[in-house]
């Protein structure tokens, strides 16, 4: 059985809104970290789901570079994370405060 | 195939750039601790990508079609030279940056991450300019991005560089998050990521205008972190503050200079439909791309100007009014005419040069007082006098006084502006500009009214730095006086392939 | 004569002696100075010079045939594109009998600062390189006649007014520099809007016949060059010449200061040194005034006509408030102050009757309140210098212990007053003629002379305070004039007494400019009249 598209839409929709929320909300860097990851996979679902319905790879290809710029920006932020958690011994934003948010 | 090797010759400062970008790999790798050939190389690199880009002004086509349609991935025009131009202008300010630069001799082990990090930057920022493609923007401004990144934090033993680091890291994931999930809706209501085949679907097809709308404001949103644009611009105050000068300077300048040639691509090629014989443009009625420009214009402007009012920090205060800048720099565009953007063309060469200098002043007495506080500049007008009113220049000439360069930049906004007819939105930008007077001469006012209270001892400038800073000011003052070279080289530099 | 750059020479010779006395070492004091002096000086030589070769026939205004010392360079000039036309800008610089009448006095106010400022101590060089930057700026303003190169002048003397105040000035001098600086700002950019408004509304024809759009002020002031399509054309039914009118009258009525603009007056006077007063009330002033005769007027005729009642009441109303606040001050310079408000009210009232005895009366006023005012900030900085204090009734019989100063203090009182005899008498008198040969502000006029009484009243006032009755015991040391002091009371009074008595010396260069313009205002509005009817 074919599933329409409109269900797709609305879990990447759904996603993304819980990512947007978790970013947020939390308040651990790693989860912001997580949260972040969610809103470009459900970016990765649309597209790979207009793909399959309008019959057209640039979609799929697009998820491929998005996949491989999320694990370099996942690397990225957890080096960052990192070398704060060094410094400063935590991993709260809210304690990162030195700078005014 | 034959495409391929074809296009090859379009790309020449993409090449050059991405070959220096290993070179500094290798020279850093095998001289080990020995650094002083980096700088060096760093120069040559960026003069001989120039010379390709100046040598490119004279293609106006695409690069690297697909067989089945006329549009290439690359639009190579003289627009995209133009910016790239002033990025490499100001990667080399940035490398005599580096070079006299005390927090940067402090990391100087990495020194060698620092240029590769400063040409992935680069190459970023290249192909921002040049995109025609949805998925080159994106992967642009995430090469762009995550060499800012790193870059931000580079001298990671200070607290605020990595608290810096991971503020910027933070926002920027989210608004490239946002931007993709509006690419990925623009290419389900399009099939396509190619923005010349998009604009043809909008103008031909019914699509409704309100997705159209969305997804361009989530784009928006990528962007507009990158030229921080309210409400976009959280991150820059801390980011500005925390980075080293050097890539604090770089990022207010450079990357906010491709963020715009972005937007100017982006927005011209998508939502035009035709342009008129006066140069202005007329916008496709899918969606208000005017008023929400408007809206997002002023509240910059507005918001970067006031918060600027009560900062304490230099560099703090210098991140909201380069938030203000990117306002009005928004001027240009809602003018929605090639008037507007020659305006914009002409206020970055001129934004370039002042903030450029703004923040090598800045460095220089921080190199010395090892303050970036206000407080601490208190009485800098007798110990310093070359340095100061080099920074006085650069503040008069940001808040656009003739006969400094800053205002030919206004000059020319607000001439598109009130030729479109926007009378309102000129006069509420030059109210901000009297507000944005206040901390300006507030700077002026703590370096030469006020009186120091500690001891400092009289200090100079070193003559290699003297030059430097006599090429960022002689501009700005001949500029304003005589500006006719820098409007005919915009004017020539105009052309944006397809409309 | 004919070809010799006279004008440029006279703007940019201040230049000139900033970049020497910036290329001097710092304990030069003696040397900057005398530069200074000498500089300044010379810019008097040549002003009489102009003078000199003055052809008093010829009027100005707008045509630019019989505008004298031309000098026309093209400046700015950028080829055009499709769809933006060519670009250019004009070095034009040009006299009239208006005009000459302020250089004359920049140039004797200037050169009479620069003896006031004989006493600055602190960082010398800094303040006669600014000081000679806004004496720039000055005759710049004066003597353009392309808005740009107008507007570029009018902003160039802020920055050095702000420092002038901000770091030599009194204990609130940061307060009272940067309400100057916000409060100038705000009024300049209304008349960058109108510049521009003005720039894409009107085109010049080139002598290779091609059209441009243009800052050209004569060519501004001609109702032919205007377009169909611009703002501020008056050929446009929906045009905004009235808005543009109000906001460029604005930006020039904060620089005169017209209530309720006024505010930074006083306290920029109060706080700003000596010879810096005597710039700002003896010239900075005018600069208000003028631009809305050289600009306001002529390129808005037929809003003027409209608006006429209306500056004559504003011209009332600070004759009358300027008065009333001076009569209340209780410091010395502030006094003083109000007064400008009030004598600057006379030349609003004069250019509201648009006839020939109320222009000219405004302008000599413009000329004569320069001159008066001067000298009544030196005479408050004379007594400053000696006794620290400006509390008028802290003073008290100093008639006595200092009898010569008492007596130029006579003369500058009397002419503020306007004794007959004395400059001011002459001005006010031309301007209530021509105020009351005007049947609209005729009442306006009737209520003016209060100001008169008025003024009478609070100098009278003032001067029985500080230098009648008994003196106190801690002013017994107190010592009469110093050479210098001499060197700038004498000629002030001098003019003063000898424009009392035969005032055709400055009448002569300006009537034919203003029959010019009172004879262009009233032509100017049968042709927008006819325009309109189109």
């Amino acid at each position: 059985m074919e599933i329409p598209i409109e269900y797709y839409l609305l879990l990447s929709a759904f996603m993304f809104i819980v990512g947007v929320v978790g970013v947020l909300t939390r308040r651990n860097a790693i989860i912001v970290f997580m949260s972040i990851e969610l809103m470009l996979n459900s970016a990765n679902l649309t597209m790979v789901a207009y793909s399959s319905f309008l019959g057209n790879s640039v979609g799929q290809l697009f998820v491929f570079f998005v996949m491989t710029v999320a694990a370099a920006e996942a690397a990225i932020g957890l080096a960052i994370i990192i070398a704060m958690f060094r410094n400063k011994k935590t991993l709260n934003i809210d304690e990162i405060n030195i700078l005014k948010w | 195939m034959n495409q391929i090797v074809d296009s090859l010759q379009y790309i020449k400062p993409e090449i050059s750039a991405a070959i220096f970008l290993v070179v500094i790999v290798i020279v850093d790798l095998v001289m080990g601790k020995n650094k002083k050939y980096l700088s060096p190389i760093m120069i040559i690199g960026l003069l001989v990508t120039g010379f390709f880009i100046i040598d490119q002004f004279k293609f106006s086509s695409f690069a690297f079609m697909s067989e089945n349609n006329k549009y290439g991935l690359l639009s190579i025009d003289s627009f995209g030279s133009f910016f790239k131009l002033l990025i490499v202008f100001s990667s080399i300010i940035i490398v005599f940056f580096t070079i006299s630069s005390d927090e940067i001799k402090k990391a100087k082990e990495r020194l060698g991450e620092y240029y590769t990090l400063i040409w992935g930057m680069i190459l970023g920022m290249f192909f921002m300019i040049i995109a025609a493609d949805l998925i080159v923007i994106y992967l642009a401004i995430e090469l762009l991005s995550l060499s800012s990144y790193v870059l931000a934090g580079i001298t990671k033993d200070t607290l605020r560089n990595s608290e810096a680091s991971l503020k910027y890291v933070i926002y920027g994931g989210v608004s490239s998050g946002i931007m993709l999930f509006g690419i990925s809706i623009l290419y389900g209501i399009t099939g396509t990521t190619n923005i010349y085949e998009i604009n043809g679907l909008l103008q031909s097809q019914q699509i409704q205008g309100l997705i159209v709308t969305l997804s361009a404001i989530l784009i928006f949103a990528g962007i507009g972190f990158k030229i921080s644009v309210a409400p976009f611009h959280f991150w820059t105050p801390d980011v500005y503050e925390g980075a080293p000068i050097t890539i604090t300077a770089y990022l207010s300048v450079a990357s906010k200079a491709a963020g715009f040639a972005l937007l100017f691509r982006f927005t011209k090629i998508t939502f035009i439909d035709s342009i008129n014989a006066d140069g202005s443009w007329n916008i496709i009625s899918l969606i208000d791309w005017r008023s929400f420009l408007i809206i997002i214009s002023i509240l910059t402007m507005t918001l970067g100007n006031f918060a600027a009012l009560w900062q304490n920090n230099m560099k703090r205060l210098l991140a909201y009014s380069s938030i203000a800048h990117a306002g009005y720099l928004l001027l240009g565009l809602i003018a929605f005419s090639n008037e507007g953007m020659m305006a914009v063309m002409i206020y970055f060469v001129i934004y370039a040069i002042m903030n450029l200098g703004a923040f090598f002043v800045v460095m220089l007495i921080a190199n010395k007082i090892g303050s970036e506080e206000l407080d601490d500049y208190k009485g800098l007008g007798k110990t310093a006098p070359v340095l100061t009113v080099s920074l006085g220049i650069f503040m008069i000439s940001l808040i656009g006084l003739p006969p400094t360069a800053g205002f030919i930049g206004k000059l020319y906004l607000f001439l598109a502006l009130i030729n479109s007819n926007m009378i309102l939105i000129a006069f509420i930008a030059l109210l901000n500009t009297v507000v944005s007077v206040y901390y300006y001469v507030r700077v002026l006012k703590y370096l030469f009214i006020d009186s120091s209270e500690k001891e400092i001892a009289p200090f100079g400038v070193t003559i290699p730095n003297l030059i430097l800073l006599l090429i960022l000011v002689i501009p700005t003052l001949i500029l304003g006086v005589y500006f006719t070279p820098l409007v005919e080289f915009a004017k020539y530099s105009i052309t944006l392939l397809g409309f | 004569m004919e070809n010799f750059p006279i004008l440029s020479l006279l703007i940019f010779l201040p230049i000139i002696g900033m970049v020497l006395i910036l290329a001097l070492p710092k304990d030069k004091d003696k040397t900057i100075k005398w530069l200074t002096l000498v500089i300044t000086g010379i810019q008097v030589i040549l002003a009489v010079i102009i003078l000199f070769f003055f052809n008093f026939s010829l009027g100005g205004i707008n045509d630019p045939s019989s505008f004298q010392f031309v000098e026309k360079l093209r400046w700015i000039e950028i080829s055009g594109l499709a769809w933006v036309g060519k670009i250019k800008i004009d070095y034009f610089l040009g006299i009239d009998g208006i005009s000459v009448v302020l250089i004359l006095l920049t140039t004797i106010v200037t050169f009479i600062a620069t003896l006031a400022s004989w006493n600055i101590s602190k960082s010398l060089k800094g303040y006669f390189a600014l000081f000679l930057l806004l004496d720039t700026a000055m005759l710049g303003v004066f003597v353009s006649l392309d808005f740009f190169l107008f507007y570029v002048f009018w902003e160039l003397m802020l920055l050095p007014m702000y420092f002038l105040i901000g770091v030599w000035g009194g204990p609130r001098r940061e307060y009272a520099a940067i309400k100057f600086f916000l409060y100038t700002l705000l009024g300049s950019i209304f008349i960058l809007l109108v510049m521009i408004g003005l720039y894409f509304s009107a085109t010049e024809t080139l002598v290779d016949g091609s059209k441009v759009f243009t800052f050209n002020l004569l060519a501004l002031m001609d109702p032919a060059n205007y377009n169909v399509t611009g703002i501020l054309s008056p050929l446009n039914p929906n045009n905004l010449r009235f808005i543009a009118y109000i906001a460029l009258f604005i930006g020039f009525a904060i620089k005169i200061p017209m209530f309720p603009f006024h505010t930074w007056l006083p306290d920029a006077h109060v706080e700003a040194p000596t010879a810096i007063s005597v710039i700002l009330a003896g010239i900075l002033l005018k600069m208000g005034t003028y631009g809305i005769l050289r600009i306001s007027f002529p390129i808005f005729p037929e809003i003027t006509q409209q608006l006429a009642w209306y500056i004559g009441l504003f011209g009332l109303i600070n004759i009358i408030y300027g008065a009333l606040a001076a009569m209340a001050q209780k410091d010395f310079k502030r006094l003083i102050a109000y007064s400008s408000v009030s004598h600057m009210g006379y030349v609003l009232l004069g250019m509201a009757s648009l006839s020939t005895a109320g222009i000219t009366g405004a302008v000599l006023q413009m000329f004569n309140h320069g001159i008066i005012t001067a000298m009544l900030f030196i005479i408050v900085g004379i007594i400053y210098d000696r006794t620290h204090t400006r509390e008028i009734n802290a003073f008290g019989g100093l008639a006595n212990q200092m009898p010569v100063y008492t007596g130029f203090v006579m003369v500058a009182f009397f002419a503020a007053i306007g004794l007959p005899g004395l400059s001011g008498f002459i001005s006010e008198v031309l301007v209530f003629v021509g105020a009351f040969g005007n049947e609209l502000i005729r009442v306006l006029t009737i209520i003016a002379t209060l100001g008169i009484l008025l003024g009478a009243g609070y100098m009278l006032w003032a001067f029985q305070r500080i230098y009648l009755g008994t003196l106190k015991d801690k002013w017994k040391e107190l010592t009469d004039l110093t050479f210098i002091e001499y060197c700038m009371l004498v000629p002030l009074t001098i003019i003063i007494i000898v424009l009392g008595v035969y005032p055709s010396v400055i009448l002569q260069f300006m009537s034919a400019s203003v029959n010019a313009i009172v004879k262009f205002m009233a032509n100017a509005n049968i042709i927008h009249s006819s325009i309109s009817t189109f």
